[in-house]
Parts: structure tokens; sequence; C-alpha cells
């Protein structure tokens, strides 16, 4: 690693363990227990209101601002959200609720974000970084996402946001009146690229509002094949709140799914964009880890393999108790650099 | 950030990712000269990659009138005054030192700050996303002209004299300049832009592409752009198919991308140039685009400050004002244009290979031909020669042969009018 190099990592390590210190409560959400309560007959899959979820004990867990990787955003908006969890035997459903004064559903115009949450459930046993993982520690992250539910109703499109707009035609495009081509209405998807290599954002129908993915560290979240996305939401924003539901069944025999059983203890994060602030990807609001409880007998005597709240050393443990001190000890460093480069400029 | 050599800066610059280098890289030279404003390079590139539902305000190619025009609107003096704001914040300058220049430094070294050492945390590279509304009309302040001071009616009694206009505008004809530092790779967070190693053509993958748009943010020149309809960003392709030797008409050679072999004005001239391990341009001196940019220095890059080493070359319009275009083009501007004004003998010969084939030139030779006119410019003497010039295609076979005077035949007087 060169001098350059070295200074700039060693500033922004620096930087890092300020926030750590006097700023962002970063180890706010240590020590707490989502417990998904145990109720018989179906979810409230759709229903924000169901008397059902109050059998589940709310919890606040507090959110900071992602500050670890470039590009950041110091300022995001939402703090902390309160999450619920249900299961009954079959199906675990998770609501989160954050407050957000703007709906932001449509990603049509260039300068439009979405409001977007994510939970995230380690793949490997122990406790992965909680930002989305790391190599040999991927996660599965359920990603709900406004504009996608907003599609569901109708979908958002040029005309939809320009009701004004006009067109003579769109070549290769079988609709009738050409103002109102849709995705499906091109037999070539080669004229919708992304449709085309099987981006699911550029999908002509929306089954779910959430994306079921997988990350292994910065810049590597990869949606799962359209075959293994198997995780539905519901999401209402009213009032200065945004209210989602997440839900899929317990089990997964998907490798790249987490997959709980009644009686265990696992592990959630939480991650929450605001689209009106220009937030998306890694400008956003993250918790750490929160333990996942499922309430019940675990079905089989034996210790499961994938119980992660065991004696296994927990990697953001040591990470946070080693960055803080090795960006004190980077800054000295760089400092001291800096002081022994400027000590070997000419005078002028 | 690892350091990379940037050629046009004479300098190493920060830059987010290792220095590699492909083996071919796309460039052109456009001849700012000699275009006309058709649009006819914009409307076909529009009818070949941009005609479906999200790609409405979506121009790869776009000619503007400079120095009001812009699409997006504004976007040059949009980032050059960020980068002023960031060098006034760091107390420094954005200065070229042109004391020192040499085969890695042809236009000697810039001491200021590049897009990607100005950054900020949160971005990889200063910039800015424009919203709809300015990437809405794609040609606003067609030919405007800077207004004439000195007379209440805007008219000038005496006319206008070179070598620099009073009131003046000139075309910019742009598209994705195919970099070789691109600030939109380096913005992307998911590592969904890349530079194929084949020919440097820079690309969007569009299967990992999420729609964050940071590439439209970070790219300095604005030519990766957004699509409502996929949710995704799209840019120029540098008609790929053709550089590939895959399209029907190509023969089996690389050709010229539809923006360039369309030109009516015949200002543009597109091809491959072979790089060398440590990115500099091997030596090939035969080649049109190597002596017109590396030998004559005629042609320069646009905005060579913003440190992504572009590889769109431009020869500068000769009216304009000197202190405009050094902005635009850096400090060679001088000596471009007082090569362009009176060119050597090789250098009007290649300039006549302009648009003569669709194909990709790789080689071109000169055969020597009389004296046919002795004149002065700008007060020096000045000989011109009705040399021939040969083009040669990727595979050397001759495709385009022309003399400098161009053949003039006379149709008899009795057949004036026999059409």
């Amino acid at each position: 690693m060169n001098k350059r190099s070295l200074l700039s990592l060693s500033l922004i390590l620096a930087a890092a363990a300020a926030l750590t210190f006097f700023k962002v409560p970063l180890a706010g959400s240590q020590g707490l227990t989502l417990v998904a309560a145990q109720v018989s007959g179906d979810l409230p899959l759709a229903d924000l209101d169901s008397a059902v979820w109050q059998q589940a004990t709310a919890i606040d867990v507090p959110l900071s601002a992602q500050n670890v990787v470039r590009p950041m955003m110091l300022n995001t908006n939402v703090k902390s959200i309160t999450a619920r969890a249900l299961h009954n035997g079959t199906q675990l459903a998770v609501l989160v609720e954050w407050a957000d004064d703007t709906q932001n559903d449509s990603m049509v115009r260039v300068q439009d974000f979405r409001d977007a949450a994510a939970v995230q459930f380690p793949l490997a046993e122990g406790q992965p970084f909680f930002c989305m993982g790391q190599q040999g520690g991927n996660v599965n992250i359920w990603h709900w996402k406004a504009d996608w539910q907003a599609d569901i109703t109708a979908r958002n499109d040029m005309h939809t946001l320009y009701p004004n707009m006009y067109v003579d035609q769109y070549p290769f495009s079988a609709a009738a009146d050409p103002i109102v081509a849709a995705p499906a209405d091109y037999a070539d998807s080669n004229y919708l690229p992304a449709l085309a290599s099987g981006n699911l954002f550029a999908s002509a129908s929306r089954l779910s509002s959430v994306e079921d993915v997988i990350a292994g560290g910065f810049g590597s979240l990869t949606a799962q094949p359209v075959e293994g996305q198997n995780v539905q939401g519901y999401g209402v924003w009213a009032e200065g709140k945004w209210r989602v539901i997440f839900s899929r069944d317990l089990e997964s025999t998907e490798t790249e799914d987490a997959s709980f059983g009644a009686g265990k203890v696992y592990s959630v994060a939480f991650a929450v964009w605001d689209g009106a602030n220009g937030e998306r990807n890694g400008q956003k609001s993250v918790s750490q880890w929160v333990s996942l409880q499922i309430e019940g007998v675990a079905a089989s005597p034996a210790p499961a393999a994938a119980e992660t709240k065991t004696e296994s050393v927990s990697y953001e443990g040591v990470l946070w108790a080693v960055v803080p001190m090795a960006a004190m000890l980077l800054a000295i460093l760089g400092l001291a650099g800096l002081a022994f480069l400027f000590s070997k400029l000419p005078n002028k | 950030m690892p350091e990379v050599y940037n050629w046009q800066l004479g300098r190493k610059m920060a830059y987010v990712y290792e220095e590699a280098h492909p083996q071919k890289q796309f460039a052109a030279v456009f001849n700012i000269n000699r275009c006309i404003g058709c649009q006819t390079c914009t409307g076909t590139c529009k009818a070949t990659w941009t005609f479906s539902k999200g790609q409405e305000a979506m121009w790869w190619n776009n000619v503007e009138s400079k120095p009001y025009g812009g699409f997006p609107q504004h976007w040059d003096v949009k980032i050059l005054q960020k980068l002023d704001e960031a060098h006034q914040a760091a107390g420094k300058k954005a200065e070229w030192d042109t004391a020192q220049t040499g085969e890695a430094e042809p236009y000697g070294v810039y001491n200021g700050m590049t897009i990607t050492e100005a950054a900020t945390p949160e971005q990889q590279a200063l910039g800015y996303l424009p919203p709809d509304s300015e990437w809405r009309a794609p040609n606003f302040y067609e030919d405007t002209s800077t207004g004439y001071k000195g007379d209440n009616l805007g008219i000038s009694t005496e006319g206008a004299s070179l070598p620099e206009h009073q009131t003046w505008f000139f075309y910019l004809q742009r598209l994705c300049n195919h970099c070789t530092y691109p600030a939109c790779a380096a913005a992307c967070p998911r590592k969904a832009i890349y530079k194929r190693p084949e020919d440097g053509i820079v690309l969007i993958d569009q299967a990992r592409c999420r729609g964050y748009r940071k590439c439209v943010e970070q790219c300095p020149y604005k030519k990766t752009m957004y699509r409502g309809t996929t949710r995704t960003s799209e840019k120029c392709v540098a008609c790929y198919p053709r550089v590939e030797g895959n399209d029907p008409l190509s023969d089996g050679v690389p050709m010229e991308t539809r923006c360039m072999a369309v030109c009516p004005g015949k200002i543009r001239m597109n091809g491959l140039v072979d790089i060398a391990e440590d990115g500099s341009w091997a030596e090939a001196p035969n080649h049109p685009l190597y002596h017109m940019i590396k030998v004559e220095k005629v042609a320069l890059p646009l905005y060579p400050q913003f440190g992504t080493e572009p590889n769109i070359y431009y020869i500068p319009p000769r009216w304009a004002p000197r202190a405009y275009l050094r902005q635009m083009f850096g400090p060679g501007v001088d000596e471009a244009i007082a090569r362009y004004v009176a060119p050597s003998r090789e250098l009007l010969a290649v300039l006549q290979l302009f648009r003569t084939t669709q194909k990709m030139i790789f080689r071109y030779e000169i055969e020597e031909g009389p004296l046919v006119l002795e004149t002065e410019v700008n007060g020096q003497p000045w000989q011109m020669y009705d040399d021939t010039v040969i083009g040669f295609d990727a595979q050397d076979r001759e495709v385009a042969r022309l003399s400098v005077v161009e053949p003039i035949h006379e149709r008899p007087v009795e057949r004036l009018n026999s059409i």
C-alpha cells in the first residue's frame, strides 16, 4: 500500500472512529431480541390492522447511517424502526414500521428514488458483517420496494408520470395505442435490454413487492433467480408512516435462503431507505444484528446446525472492538506520515 | 485510492481501481471546424438504439451549440463550477504546467484536482444528478451565439475576422468518450459497468444494474442515462457489433459506428488504436488517429482536467476565443489550431480520409503528387501538394483512395442542362 492510499484510508477510518465515538449510536441494537410470537391460524400477511399483530411484542431498533464504504450519506433520515414478528408453524411474517413524511413509490423519472426497507439474515453460522455480510459470510436479504408495491396495482410507466406525453409510435411494440405500450407489448425483449437480461427490475409484471437477494459483502448484492423468489410483501404508507409486512415459509430448502425453525434463535438486521432524500444502495440507515427468536418448541432435540446464537465468536463484536482501535492507530500513523511528508517538502 | 497514469494530464492520479488497459481502444477524431449541425449523427443513433419507450429523452449522441447549449442543460458549466468550488475549498488552483512537455505529457502537467481527486465521501467522483427537466430539450440554445458588444443593434460594422470572432458559437458533437478511467465505472457501487479488454468500449451490464443512477450522477460528460421503463441506466454501446466486425455489412472487419459513418459534413473519423501494456498508445505513425492525436496533436480531449482520459478527440474551432477553448480542450489548443490552419503535407492528406469508407482505417500510405499551390497562411509561406492518400482496413486491404485536390469534371457545354 502506498503512502497516499494509507493516508486516505487512515483519514476515512479516523472519520469512522470519530463517528463511532461522538455521533452515531452504532452499538444501540446490541442485546435486542425480536420474538416471533407463535399464533394459530392464518397470519395477517396483508392486514396491517389485524388484532393478531397485537400478540407480537414490538421492539424499537435504532438505525444509523452506513459509514463504512462509499457511497455514504451520513445524514440519512430514518433513525429507528419498530419491528414485530409472528409465525404459525409454517409461515413467518415480520412487520416493520417507520416514520417517513413522503411516499416515494415511483422510479420512472431520473430524479425519483424509492422508499425501501430490508430485513437480513445470515446464511452461515455466526454473524457476518452487519452491512450485507462479507466474503465467506453470505446473507439473505428480503428487499421490499415501494415502487414494486405500487406496480402490483398499476405499473408505473412513462405515460403515468407524464400524462401529457405524445409519441407517434414505438417501433416493434404491438400496443394499439402507442402511448400505453408496456413491456409485455414487446415481442422481442431486446428492445428492453434489462428485461432481456433477466433483470427483475424490468419485469413486465410484479408477483411480489419483495426481492429475494443474497449478498456476501459490499457490491455483491445479487437477485435470486425468478424461481427462487419466494418472499411476499405488503406495504402501505399513511399519515407519515410506512408499515410493511415481509412473509415467507418458515423453512426453505434453497441454499440461498435463510431457513427457520420453531424454538430456535437466529439473527436479523434491518435497513431503510428514504427515497425523498436520494437514499439508495449504500446510502441507507442500517441496524446492527438483533436476535430473532422463533417461539415454540424445537422439532428436533438435537442441537440444530443452523442455530446461530451459539458460542461462536461474533465477527461483528470483534469488528467493532478492533476497527475503532485500528482507526485511531492508523489516524495517528497517518498524521505522523503527513507531518513527515510536510517535513520533507522543500522550503519555498 | 490506487494511482493510475493519465497521459492527458501528464501525471498519476487517484482512481478507484488499479491501472489496467485494454489491448485496443475505441477512439475518434471530430473536426469541429467542419460540422454543420445537421444532427444526422443524432438521429441515426436514435433510430438505431434509443427509439423505445423510456428512451424518449435519451440521446447517446447529441450536437450542442456552445457556449450556451448543453445536453443535459449546462452539464459542463455545472461540473466545472463544482470542480472550481472544490479547488477553492482546498486552496488549490486548476492550473497546467506547460513548461514540461514530452512523450508522456504531451500537453504538460495538470496540477489541479480531477473529479476523482475532488470526490466527497458520498461519491467516488465529483458529480450531480440532472433532473428530467434538464434532459428534455436536447438542442436548447441551438445556433445561439454570444452577443456582439459595441453596437446597440448587435451588428458589427466591421464584420468578423480571424483569429477570434467577437460573436461566435460552435457545434460540439458528443457521445460517450469510452474513457480510459471511466467515472461511471468508478461510481457504480456494484461493478455493473465494465470496460472491454478487446476494444476499451465501456458498457453497463443490464443484468446487474439496479438503477441507482450513481453513474448518471458521476459521469462528468453525462453520457449514462436512466430509463424509467426498465428502471436501469443505459449508455452508448459504441455500436459494438459494427466495431467487432459482426455487422452483416462489415465484411468481417471493424466498421465505424453509425453516428460516425453517416456524417454528411465528414467531420468524424473512428478507429481502434493499439494500447501498450503501460497504457500508452503503441507507436503507429501511419495510423490516421495516431498521426492526428499523437504526432500532430491537432485533435484534443474534451475537458481533460476531469481526469477520465476521454477517447474522443476534437480539432478545436479556429474562430472561438482561445481562453474558452483552453478550458474545454486543455493547453494544447493554440498549437492544435496553428497546425490545423496550416497543415503539414502529411496531415492535409490524412484529413482527406474522413468519411470515405464505413470500414475503420488502420493504416494509410501517401503517394506524393505535384505542388499545386504556394501561398501565405498567417504571414508564413505554405505549400499544397496534390498527394494521394490510401486507407487500409483491419485486413490491410485498400478501402479508400483520395487525392488532396478533388477531381473536377466539367460537363461539356452542349450538355449543361441535360438532366
